[in-house]
């Protein structure tokens, strides 16, 4: 589990290691890293709101 | 050392460069704001370090591309990863934009802090021109484009604030906090001046909020900047700052001047009176759409010379004037013109071009209407 | 590319195959006469169709700029009304937006894509020749707007309520339903796209052997599915305001006219992307070719332009930051753009690194993307100081916007169409394009495109606003400067046009494998490709391994 939030964090910040992209299109579940992204894609858009709540304050 | 002087005389040199961009009008204004400040340190800032990132990604690139020619003999490598470099370089803009937002935040919440204003003036934009209201003063006007037609059309030699001038400016009061108000009868429209750093649509059915307060006396310029139909371009801002004491012996000698003219409604108008009045009404208010001659610009603006329909039916005509026309461009001018300009300007357009009606419709009859 | 395939078994084991070959009787059962064009179901074909459509609306798009650009070219009103000034503005925005660089990636994906997965065709043929018959349709409707009582769209090219509505003229509704049409042709097109992406790969090729110009492609089409319904939506509440009596958008009816900036730009800024990410992809290609080097950081490419498509969908009211957005959404809009810079630079830095230690050679194709990756990062740039909300209220809609956008779509996605073209013509044509006349369009389209671009900068900045026919005198010598670098930049496309004419008619002849620096599987099919290639797949399974 840890593994796939990493590698899609990887993807967030644009940047993943040749071997581990091998790992994960071989190994990985395609399902379980698209959930893992919209999870963490809504996580993305709560933090900024969060920020920018802070920062209007 | 001689590295160091070189890169000194580079820095002095952009530095110059970019002090005579201000003053050849290249560059965004500084302005006569605290805000407008700010926005332009926000500008030079986020400009340089483009320029320095550009600098340093773009030598990588020419270098490359001229180290590495085939012409030259150059082997290929074969490498095509290096997660370290790539975090690197992920990163260093990252912090960047960080720091950048910082200042940004800060600018953009003191933009947004309208509050505890001296004075507020209500903005409202029609096709094409603006109108200012003194918020509890009882004065308001229209301010028209005066830029005349001939020097739009290359018979008259332009003059130096071509397409930037108007009839009535917007006066305001220097070194007070002015709140505006933004709204708009027909389309959006975008009050803009750049000395003062304030841009803001005049959105129908919404009213927004700006502030500014203008440090030096001055006659300052700007424009629409939305899209607002075919005179979009003709519909300049011009603000006219000046001292406090200036500012009020003007509204005063307004404010008599309204006075004047809500007396002259109880009178009665000749037609020779009604008509020169109504002239100038049409000209600055009417003519950009119904145009000059009254043939209009059919199917959206429709003709008033020879109209049978609107000759016959002299109270549609007075409804559609004071009341404007739902669903179409023709807005309500009972907020935004007296009695006497509305009787004059209808009395005009039933009896100019050719409209021999011989109707003559007195201000008091307008005004029953406008105060039910 | 695909690192883990060795290029020279991919291309072996394809000449094995023989994509291409004995595929003459075909034909026999293939339309001919005049009907052929309107008929055929194949991708090359099809492909050609976009491409010649591209163009022909490029042209007639940029002739309206070129109206546009010899009104500017002097203060005062002299050639044009400013009834008319709006329409050009409007239509050549629509045009080069809907006619000409959309259907001009979309032609190239018809070409290549197949192509580059070793697939026989598109996977829903018929569909396919739907999608492209719906552009003339819709562009001949479009454009006969203009010759209707009170003339074409004059709103703008965001034609924005309510000044596309209750302030429009009577032809508003066939505009209406020509972008109707227009969305339908993407829509289709995109499924067909990712249809054919998702199921007709050659065996043994997986989602990351694909080249990055699948990749962008198959990601651009997701993006087209989930906004071009948003478009379609819009369009239909400003159909019911006009006709209906509604008011969606209309104030005094209750409605609200910022409603329909966010619906537009929640379209609008995937949009942006939908014509931006299929010439990354491009680029990403053509570099690597003539470099002589694979792509630094594919994985990273691909990462990064999913990345930007799901930021797409959070950035759109930085379009609006002067419509009156409370604090809280301002920020919010202003972080997320300065945020979708970031994978934005990564791309840039690759293309880069790609280059560092490569072999490189500059034929056309080559110049065109080195030109793009210059002038799209200064459009990347202005970009950035775009994002921050405070001095974007000097900005917004001014020449410094325009100046912005043009960077980005002309030496940006246009520049990346015509590498691509020059780049795949000896594949298409088996002739390369004659490589003086190539230059000279590359040069004088470079120096063209900066002279009329780069001063709009100054005005914007020195605040002149957009979408004027008549401007004050401080903006002269920029605007001048502009309209001589627009009439440079315009000329020099009809030698673009020479240049592919000639190039289909003769020329030096090019093997399959066209470019030295090239691997991709396109390649491995004889040069021209025949109209059937890769009937029987070729096998990547053995190689792979």
């Amino acid at each position: 589990m840890w593994g796939v939030v990493k590698s899609v964090l990887a993807a967030f910040f644009g940047v993943q290691k040749e071997r581990q992209r091998q790992h994960d299109f071989s190994e990985g579940k395609p399902v379980a890293f698209i959930m893992t992204g919209i999870v963490l894609a809504v996580a993305l858009v709560i933090a900024i709101l969060l920020v920018a709540t802070l920062a209007s304050r | 050392m001689r590295k160091t002087y070189v890169l000194a005389a580079l820095i002095t040199g952009l530095a110059g460069l970019e002090r005579n961009a201000l003053a050849n009008g290249w560059n965004m204004p500084v302005g006569v704001t605290e805000v407008s400040r700010h926005v332009h340190g926000l500008h030079m800032t986020i400009f340089w370090i483009c320029v320095v990132i550009g600098a340093v990604v773009f030598s990588v690139m020419f270098y490359s591309l001229f180290r590495y020619r085939r012409s030259k003999g150059a082997q290929a490598a074969n490498f095509h990863e290096h997660t370290t470099v790539e975090i690197f370089w992920t990163a260093i803009p990252l912090l960047i934009l960080v720091a950048m937002a910082i200042p940004a935040t800060a600018t953009l919440r003191h933009m947004y802090d309208a509050s505890e204003a001296d004075l507020e003036v209500m903005v409202t934009g029609h096709q094409w021109r603006w109108h200012y209201d003194y918020v509890g003063e009882d004065v308001g006007y229209f301010s028209n484009l005066t830029t005349p037609r001939e020097q739009i059309d290359g018979t008259q030699a332009k003059d130096a604030n071509y397409l930037l001038e108007v009839d009535q400016p917007l006066v305001l009061p220097v070194d007070r906090k002015v709140r505006l108000l933004m709204t708009s009868s027909d389309v959006i429209h975008s009050w803009w001046v750049p000395d003062l750093a304030v841009k803001k649509d005049a959105i129908p059915g919404f009213v927004n909020e700006a502030w500014t307060r203008i440090d030096e006396p001055g006659i300052y310029r700007g424009q629409c900047a939305e899209l607002c139909g075919k005179d979009h371009g003709f519909m300049p801002v011009v603000v006219h700052a000046m001292a406090q004491d200036e500012f009020d012996a003007w509204l005063a000698e307004r404010k008599q001047e309204a006075a004047a003219a809500a007396s002259g409604v109880d009178r009665n108008w000749t037609l020779p009176e009604l008509m020169e009045r109504g002239e100038q009404v049409y000209g600055s208010i009417c003519a950009s759409c119904h145009q000059p001659e009254g043939q209009g610009l059919p199917p959206t603006f429709p003709a008033l010379v020879g109209n049978q329909a609107l000759l016959e039916d002299l109270e549609g005509h007075i409804d559609t004037v004071v009341n404007g026309v739902a669903g179409t461009p023709m807005p309500a001018f009972s907020g935004t013109l007296n009695a006497v300009d509305i009787a004059a300007v209808i009395t005009f357009e039933r009896n100019a071009w050719g409209n021999d009606t011989g109707d003559i419709i007195q201000p008091s009859t307008i005004q029953a209407q406008l105060s039910p | 590319m695909a690192p883990k395939l060795p290029l020279k078994a991919r291309l072996e084991h394809s000449e094995n195959v023989a994509g291409g070959t004995a595929v003459q009787d075909h034909d026999a059962h293939h339309s001919s006469g005049p009907l052929r064009w309107l008929l055929t179901t194949n991708h090359k074909e099809i492909g050609t169709l976009y491409l010649i459509f591209s163009l022909t609306m490029f042209l007639i798009g940029g002739a309206m700029a070129l109206v546009i650009r010899l009104e500017l070219f002097q203060p005062g009103l002299q050639l044009v009304r400013p009834e008319f000034f709006n329409q050009m503005t409007t239509m050549h925005g629509l045009i080069m937006v809907f006619g000409a660089v959309m259907p001009g990636f979309v032609g190239l994906a018809n070409w290549m894509v197949p192509l580059q997965i070793g697939a026989p065709d598109m996977a829903l043929p018929r569909l396919n020749n739907f999608s492209f018959w719906l552009l003339p349709v819709a562009f001949l409707l479009l454009l006969s707007t203009l010759l209707m009582p009170g003339g074409g769209p004059n709103f703008g090219w965001t034609f924005y309520a309510p000044l596309s509505t209750t302030y429009a003229p009577p032809s508003t509704t066939f505009f209406i339903l020509a972008m109707h049409m227009a969305g339908i042709s993407s829509i289709l097109g995109a499924i067909n796209i990712i249809a054919t992406i998702l199921n007709l790969r050659a065996p043994g090729m997986r989602l990351m052997d694909m080249t990055l110009f699948v990749w962008t492609w198959l990601i651009t089409a997701f993006l087209l599915i989930a906004v071009m319904p948003v478009l379609a939506g819009v369009i239909t509440m400003m159909l019911l305001d006009i006709n209906f009596g509604t008011s969606f958008f209309n104030a005094a009816g209750g409605g609200d006219p910022v409603l329909f900036q966010h619906l537009f730009w929640f379209f609008g800024h995937p949009e942006v992307y939908i014509m931006i990410l299929p010439a990354f992809g491009i680029i990403s290609v053509i570099v690597p070719a003539f470099a002589r080097k694979p792509l630094f950081g594919y994985a990273s490419m691909v990462y990064a332009t999913a990345s930007i498509a799901i930021l797409s969908f959070l950035v759109w009211a930085h379009h609006m930051f002067s419509v009156g957005l409370p604090l809280i959404a301002e920020l919010f809009f202003m972080y997320t753009t300065m945020l979708i810079a970031v994978p934005t630079g990564v791309k840039v830095f690759n293309w880069i690194a790609t280059l560092f230690r490569g072999s490189i050679t500059f034929e056309t194709p080559m110049l065109f993307a080195l030109a793009f990756i210059v002038l799209f990062t200064i459009g990347g740039f202005s970009g950035l100081m775009l994002a921050i909300a405070p001095a974007d209220f000097q900005y917004h809609d001014t020449y410094f916007v325009v100046a912005h956008f043009h960077y980005v779509l002309v030496p940006g996605a246009v520049f990346s169409i015509m590498a691509a073209v020059y780049y795949w013509l000896p594949k298409w044509t088996g002739h390369y394009p004659d490589e003086c006349l190539g230059r000279w369009h590359f040069w004088l389209s470079v120096i063209g495109v900066n002279l009329l671009f780069f001063p709009m900068h100054f005005a914007g900045l020195a605040g002149m606003p957009r979408r004027i026919p008549d401007y004050a005198l401080q903006f002269a010598d920029f605007n001048m400067a502009s309209s001589i670098g627009g009439f440079l930049f315009g000329f020099s496309q009809l030698l673009f046009v020479w240049v592919v004419i000639k190039c289909v008619r003769g020329g030096v002849t090019a093997p399959a494998k066209a470019w030295d620096g090239a691997t991709d599987l396109e390649w491995s099919v004889p040069s021209p490709a025949p109209l059937h290639t890769f009937e029987t797949p070729p096998d990547l399974r053995r190689v792979a391994g």
